[in-house]
C-alpha cells in the first residue's frame, strides 16, 4: 500500500491510494492523514483509481473521515470496490463517483 | 492487543518460580538451561581454550619463517664463501706474481757473480737499483761459499741481520745450495723483522750466493689502500703453508688467528710458500642480502603475530554469532511459544462471547460455525446468535465488527447483548438496529459494524430481513436458492439513530436459511457476486443434514485459507 496526501488551497484535501488496503495496514493511512483532518478539511477526496483491493477497515476508516468533515468523494472506484461499498448501504455515506 | 501478553506471561512465571532471586534472571536464560539441546553444547566449548586455532596459525607462521630464515641464511652463507674464495684466489694470483720480481735480481745478481769469479764490484753496480730505504730490498749481499761456510764479500744497503748469525747463515746457503729454486729463510727476528731470500748459482767457480732481506713493516701490520681493489677486505699474510702465528709476516687483523668466515689460498714462493688468509670487512653481496635473513626473520614473526591475533579475533567474532543465534533461536522458540498461547487466548475469548449452546425450536433444526482466520493471533470482530422468541419465533443474528484484536471483540460483545436485551422487550428487527446505531460512533471508535437480523417466525414460516450494511441471507429450497435482498441501510456506527427498512418473504417447506459474514464469500481480486454464485453452487450440492452443510461450506469455501473469520449460522424447516 502506497499514499499520497494534497491539501488545496480550496480546503481539499486529496488522498490517493494505491494498493492494497486492509487490517494490516489502515493505521498507517490513518495515522498520516489524521494531521490533515485536524485542519477542518472542507472536503475530502478519497483517490482510489490504483487501489486493487480494501478490506471492511478500510472502508470503515473512509466512514470515519465522511462523519469528520461536511463533504467526502470517493472517487474512481472500480466496480469490485463499488459492489463491495454498495453492499454495506455505504454508496451514498462515501459519495461514491465513477 | 499482542504486546502486553508476554510480560504478562513473564509475571506470572516469575511470581510461580518462588524465590525472589530469580526476577533478575531473563525468562531467556531460564529456558536456555533448561533446554539440553541447545544449551550444552555452547557451555561445553566454553570449557575449552578457544584459541587453539590462534595458536596452530602462529605455530605454522613461525615454522615456515624459520625455514625461511634457515634458506635465506645458507644462500646468504653459501654466495659469501663462493665470492671471498674467488677473491682470495684473484689476490693468491696477484701475489705469486712477487716472486720474478724477488727472483729475477737476485738469480742475476748471483750469475753475474759467477760469471765475474766475484767481482765485487760489479756486484755492487747491479745491486745498487736495488737495495736501500724505499727500494724493493733492505740490503743485498753477496756470499761465497767455502768448505770454511759462508763468507760475505759484498753489502749493498743496510747490514744484513743474517751475518750476525753465522751458524744459520751456513745451514741455510747450504740448503739454498742444493736448490734451484729461490730459497726464502724463515723470519728473521729482531726490532725489525725481516725475511730473508737467496738464490745460488749453480757456477763452476765457485758457489756464488745472492742474499736479499726486506723489512716487515712495523708491528707487520700493514693496511692495503684504500683504493685497492681489495679494498673490501682484511688480509693475513703468513710464511709457510698453515697459518701460523710465528709466521705471519704482515696482516691488517687485529686478531688473529682468523675467526669467522674467512678463505684461504697457498701461493707458492721460491721453495716455500705464502698462506694468504682473507676475510671481508663488510658483505661481500651487500649489506641487504646480508640483513635478508633478519628482516625476513621479523617480518615473518609479526606477520605470524598478527595472522594469529586476526584469528583469534575472527574467533572471538565466530563465538560470538553462535552465541547470538543460540539466543535468538531462544527467543523465536518463546515467539513461538507465546504465539501459540495468544493463539489459544484469541480463539478461548472468540468461543467465550458466541453463544454457548442454540436455542431448541420445535420444527427446525439449527447449527452455526466460527472460524477463525489463518494469521488468527487476534480476536475477529465476527459473530454469529440464535435468539429464542415466544411465540416459536427466533431472531437469527450474524454480524462483523471492523478490525479484530479486543477492541472489535468488546463492540461486538456490547451490541450482541444489547440485540438479547432489545429482543426481550420484543422490538422488531429495524428497531433493534436503529438502537444499536445509538450505541457505537464510528468518529469515536473508529468501528462499524455490519448486522443481519432476521426474525423467522417458524410456524408461519415468515422470514423477515432486515441489514445493516450486511450481506443478504440465503435461502436454499428444492433444489434452488435465493438471497433474500433487502433494502440495505448503513451499517451501525456510521449514523446515530438510523431507520431501517425489513422485507418479509415466506420460505417454502424443508427451506434452508442460511446467514453468514463475508470471510466465507469474499477474495482478494473478485467481486462479492462471483463469491455469493460460489456458496450458493456448494449449498446446493449438499444433501446431509444441517451440521454437515455447515461443516462442508467452512471446509470447502475456505480452502486455501482465508485470512479474514467467518461466521454462519443456519436454520433448516424439518417440514
Amino acid at each position: 500500500m502506497t499514499f499520497e496526501v494534497s491539501e488545496e488551497t480550496d480546503r481539499t484535501l486529496t488522498v490517493t491510494v494505491a494498493g492494497e488496503l486492509d487490517i494490516t495496514n489502515v493505521e498507517t493511512l490513518a495515522d498520516a492523514v489524521a494531521p490533515a483532518l485536524d485542519r477542518n478539511p472542507q472536503r475530502v477526496v478519497v483517490d482510489v483509481h490504483e487501489l486493487r483491493f480494501a478490506d471492511s477497515s478500510a472502508i470503515a476508516l473512509w466512514v470515519q473521515w465522511a462523519s469528520a468533515v461536511p463533504e467526502i468523494e470517493l472517487r474512481d472506484v472500480s466496480p469490485l470496490l463499488r459492489r463491495v461499498v454498495e453492499s454495506m448501504g455505504l454508496a451514498e455515506t462515501l459519495n461514491v463517483t465513477p | 492487543m499482542p504486546v502486553p501478553l508476554p510480560h504478562d506471561d513473564a509475571g506470572v512465571a516469575m511470581i510461580d518460580g518462588g524465590p525472589v532471586s530469580s526476577v533478575g534472571e531473563s525468562p531467556v536464560a531460564t529456558d536456555g538451561g533448561g533446554d539440553a539441546g541447545q544449551g550444552r553444547p555452547l557451555a561445553h566449548e566454553g570449557h575449552r581454550w578457544p584459541y587453539w586455532p590462534a595458536a596452530g596459525v602462529a605455530v605454522l607462521g613461525l615454522v615456515i619463517t624459520g625455514v625461511l630464515v634457515v634458506l635465506a641464511a645458507s644462500t646468504y652463507s653459501t654466495n659469501e664463501n663462493r665470492l671471498l674464495n674467488l677473491r682470495v684466489r684473484d689476490a693468491g694470483a696477484l701475489i705469486s706474481e712477487i716472486l720474478p720480481t724477488v727472483q729475477t735480481p737476485l738469480a742475476s745478481a748471483a750469475a753475474l757473480a759467477d760469471a765475474t769469479g766475484g767481482d765485487v764490484q760489479k756486484f755492487r753496480t747491479f745491486a745498487t737499483p736495488y737495495a736501500g730505504v724505499g727500494r724493493q730490498f733492505g740490503s743485498v749481499t753477496l756470499w761465497r761459499l767455502g768448505a770454511s761456510g759462508a763468507q760475505l764479500l759484498a753489502t749493498v744497503g743496510s747490514s744484513p741481520v743474517l751475518a750476525a748469525s753465522p751458524a744459520r747463515a751456513n745451514s741455510f746457503f747450504e740448503h739454498a745450495a742444493g736448490s734451484a729454486k729461490l730459497s726464502v729463510i724463515g723470519l728473521l727476528q729482531g726490532p725489525h723483522p725481516r725475511l730473508g731470500y737467496a738464490f745460488t748459482s749453480p757456477g763452476l767457480t765457485g758457489r756464488y750466493v745472492a742474499y736479499a732481506e726486506s723489512a716487515l713493516p712495523a708491528n707487520r701490520r700493514s693496511s692495503l689502500q684504500s683504493s685497492s681493489s681489495f679494498s673490501d677486505l682484511n688480509y693475513a699474510l703468513y710464511l709457510g703453508r698453515t697459518q701460523n702465528g710465528s709466521q705471519l709476516l704482515v696482516t691488517d687483523l687485529k686478531k688473529l688467528p682468523v675467526t669467522g668466515r674467512h678463505a684461504a689460498t697457498t701461493i707458492p714462493f721460491g721453495d716455500s710458500a705464502f698462506t694468504f688468509v682473507v676475510t671481508a670487512r663488510n658483505p661481500l653481496e651487500g649489506t641487504f642480502s646480508q640483513r635478508l635473513p633478519w628482516l625476513i626473520g621479523v617480518i615473518g614473526v609479526l606477520l605470524s603475530l598478527g595472522a594469529a591475533v586476526l584469528t583469534g579475533r575472527l574467533l572471538d567474532r565466530r563465538n560470538q554469532a553462535e552465541r547470538l543465534a543460540a539466543s535468538l533461536e531462544l527467543i523465536a522458540n518463546e515467539n513461538r511459544r507465546l504465539y501459540a498461547q495468544q493463539r489459544t487466548i484469541a480463539q478461548t475469548l472468540q468461543h467465550a462471547l458466541l453463544p454457548e449452546e442454540l436455542p431448541k425450536v420445535q420444527g427446525v433444526e439449527t447449527s452455526a460455525r466460527y472460524e477463525a482466520g489463518v494469521e488468527g493471533v487476534e480476536v475477529g470482530g465476527d459473530w454469529y446468535d440464535l435468539i429464542g422468541l415466544e411465540g416459536r419465533r427466533l431472531l437469527l443474528v450474524v454480524g462483523d465488527v471492523s478490525g479484530r484484536g479486543l477492541r472489535a471483540a468488546a463492540t461486538m460483545a456490547q451490541l450482541r447483548f444489547a440485540i438479547h436485551a432489545y429482543a426481550a422487550q420484543d422490538d422488531p428487527p429495524a428497531v433493534i438496529l436503529s438502537k444499536l446505531s445509538r450505541l457505537v460512533n464510528v468518529t469515536t471508535s473508529g468501528q462499524i459494524a455490519t448486522i443481519l437480523c432476521t426474525l423467522v417466525d417458524v410456524e408461519r414460516r415468515r422470514v423477515t430481513v432486515t441489514s445493516a450494511g450486511h450481506l443478504p441471507p440465503l435461502l436454499l429450497s428444492d433444489g434452488s436458492g435465493t438471497y433474500l435482498h433487502s433494502e440495505v441501510g448503513v451499517p451501525i456506527g456510521v449514523r446515530s439513530g438510523v431507520r431501517y427498512t425489513s422485507t418479509a418473504v415466506d420460505a417454502p417447506p424443508a427451506a434452508t436459511l442460511l446467514a453468514f459474514t463475508d470471510g466465507l464469500v469474499e477474495r482478494r481480486g473478485e467481486t462479492i457476486d462471483t463469491g455469493l454464485e460460489r456458496l450458493e453452487r456448494a449449498a446446493l450440492g449438499q444433501d446431509g443434514d444441517l451440521d454437515e452443510l455447515l461443516d462442508n461450506l467452512v471446509s470447502d469455501l475456505r480452502r486455501g485459507g482465508g485470512d479474514d473469520d467467518t461466521a454462519i449460522a443456519g436454520l433448516r424447516w424439518l417440514n
